[in-house]
């Protein structure tokens, strides 16, 4: 036995034993699943099967560019330019979550889904979003004066994570948050829209049960199988239903930035579990994905997502970004 | 809060601290989350707590650190305090966290400016404050921007205190089975 294997063993009086285990990682969900009978192992799929790294098909490539423009026509808010992150769910191609930064101001937000405490309005046709619409809009069409060109986009809370420190107070009626991030906030978005469509999943439930049967002195479980039960009336009332097959937080998932997200953001994305990260301009001064760190090259980590530059006409950004560009 | 009662060595004010964010980091574990709590001091008073509610929440961010700060802007908020009063109160803040802060909440608590921050057990997979990155320092990073009002802020960061009591409640936690974990987990393998 190694030395350091025999240190902890001793330290915390172990008894040891001979048991068959697997030499090889598992490649696949059904070898992982087969593995476990033998000795329990955590499962992290290799990236090189994620979809795109070899390349993307014109039928995905097209969807990827859709997908993209609509997180650039979210990063307006109100009068300024702010980052946006859509969450989407590339195997039905359905948008998850979407918000922009919330770092000045919540109540400007033009979409609903900010204070929605339930989704059953969440607009199911953005998955059929429709990328002419951009182009039949005649005010994303506007050019911009040259002399404007030269914006810093100062209110991108991503590339100004400590802006907010510097910005005058607005009213006192206005409301603020140095860490709502475009991608904090459509976490907590796709967090609110599967506590909603999914208010019981058997591991809960099957959790608490065990833990019922282990009599905890705490009573928790049960106080938190009361809460899931009143939470799955709520949605049964709202007629969503309760599927108990749903991915676990956001396995599977694409998130689309428009500015490459700080590191705050890039780890709320490993910690959320999406599989791709995508974004459309890099940020010199605090990218996570390349510009300044390299989050998803640290070794360390439980959860590697792959990272993509989707190249955006630079005319898209302009006439975005500078439709509105004082306030209204 | 018996601990201080009976108290026979005089503890310093780091571990009575630390010892409140265990206890948040107990609340989590009974609740079935991870357990890391913490506290944040203004002044020698305790004015705000957090534990872990990623699991409660589905919500992977929801860790004791932005937990406890979302409580001192709401509150802060319905005082009506402005950002720049927030800012300097926050840079006179401490917090104590069960686990080193990882690097999400560590640029979160860089972003808010907080003064310092003591941690018990290292964090070898996720740890922004030395362990994998560190960002409470201004090693890493661009200061400088293109208009030259933007800055990193730096904060004080200790660890290993009480370490090993912020461990045992990782490993109970566990040795219990995570109940967020995707399947299958440590079940016991049935005999026929
Ligand atoms: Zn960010
Ligand atoms: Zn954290």
């Amino acid at each position: 036995m190694p030395e350091d294997v025999l240190e902890l063993v001793n330290t915390y009086q172990l008894s040891t034993f001979t048991t068959k285990v697997c030499q090889y990682a598992a490649s696949t969900k059904e070898e992982w699943e087969e593995q476990c009978k033998l000795w329990p192992t955590s499962f992290h799929p290799p990236t090189y099967n994620i979809d795109g790294i070899t390349g993307f098909s014109e039928d995905d490539s097209l969807s990827v560019f859709n997908f993209m423009k609509l997180a650039v026509r979210m990063a307006k808010s109100g009068g300024s330019v702010v980052n946006a992150a859509v969450i989407v769910d590339p195997s039905t191609r359905q948008v998850i979550a979407s918000s922009h930064d919330e770092i000045l101001s919540c109540g400007s937000q033009r979409n609903s889904t900010c204070r929605e405490p339930c989704f059953s309005k969440q607009p199911q046709a953005t998955n059929e979003y429709d990328s002419s619409k951009i182009e039949k809009d005649p005010m994303l069409l506007m050019k911009c004066p040259p002399n404007e060109a030269k914006q810093s986009y100062k209110d991108v809370a991503c590339l100004h994570p400590w802006g907010w420190l510097e910005q005058p107070s607005h009213l006192s009626s206005d409301s603020w948050h140095p860490l709502r991030h475009a991608a904090i906030v459509a976490i907590e978005n796709s967090a609110a829209r599967d506590r909603c469509l999914f208010p019981v999943n058997a591991q809960d439930s099957e959790f608490a049960q065990e833990a019922h049967n282990m009599s905890s002195p705490t009573g928790s479980p049960l106080k938190r199988q009361k809460v899931k039960d009143d939470e799955r009336m709520d949605c049964q009332k709202n007629g969503l239903r309760c599927d108990s097959s749903r991915p676990y937080l956001c396995t599977g998932y694409d998130i689309y930035f428009v500015w490459e997200p700080c590191i705050m953001c890039a780890m709320a994305v490993v910690h959320q579990r999406i599989r791709r990260v995508f974004y459309a301009f890099p940020n010199p001064n605090d990218g996570a994905l390349g510009s300044v760190h390299r989050l998803q090259g640290e070794r360390s980590l439980n959860h590697h997502y792959a990272v993509f530059r989707v190249l955006l006409p630079e005319d898209i950004l302009k006439s975005e970004a500078l439709e509105k560009p004082f306030q209204d | 809060m018996a601990s201080f009662v009976e108290e026979t060595v005089p503890e310093t004010e780091t571990v009575a601290y630390m010892k409140l964010a265990l206890e948040q980091a107990k609340l989590a574990l009974d609740s079935l989350e991870v357990p890391v709590g913490c506290v944040i001091i203004e002044d020698q008073r305790v004015i705000s707590s957090g534990r872990n509610r990623t699991t409660e929440t589905r919500n992977a961010t929801r860790h004791a650190e932005m937990e406890a700060i979302d409580v001192l802007l709401e509150q802060w908020k319905k005082d009506g305090l402005p950002r720049e009063e927030v800012a300097l109160k926050f840079s006179k803040c401490t917090l104590y966290v069960t686990c080193e802060p990882c690097i999400m909440c560590a640029a979160a608590l860089s972003i808010i400016g907080i003064k310092e921050v003591y941690y018990g057990c290292a964090n070898d997979k996720f740890g922004g404050c030395g362990s994998i990155l560190s960002l409470h320092t201004n090693s890493s990073g661009k200061l400088m921007m293109s208009g030259g009002i933007s800055r990193k802020e730096e904060f004080k960061c200790t660890g290993g205190i009480m370490a090993s009591e912020a461990i045992n409640l990782l490993r109970s936690f566990y040795e219990q089975g995570n109940p967020n974990a995707p399947k299958p987990h440590r079940t016991p393998m049935p005999r026929a």
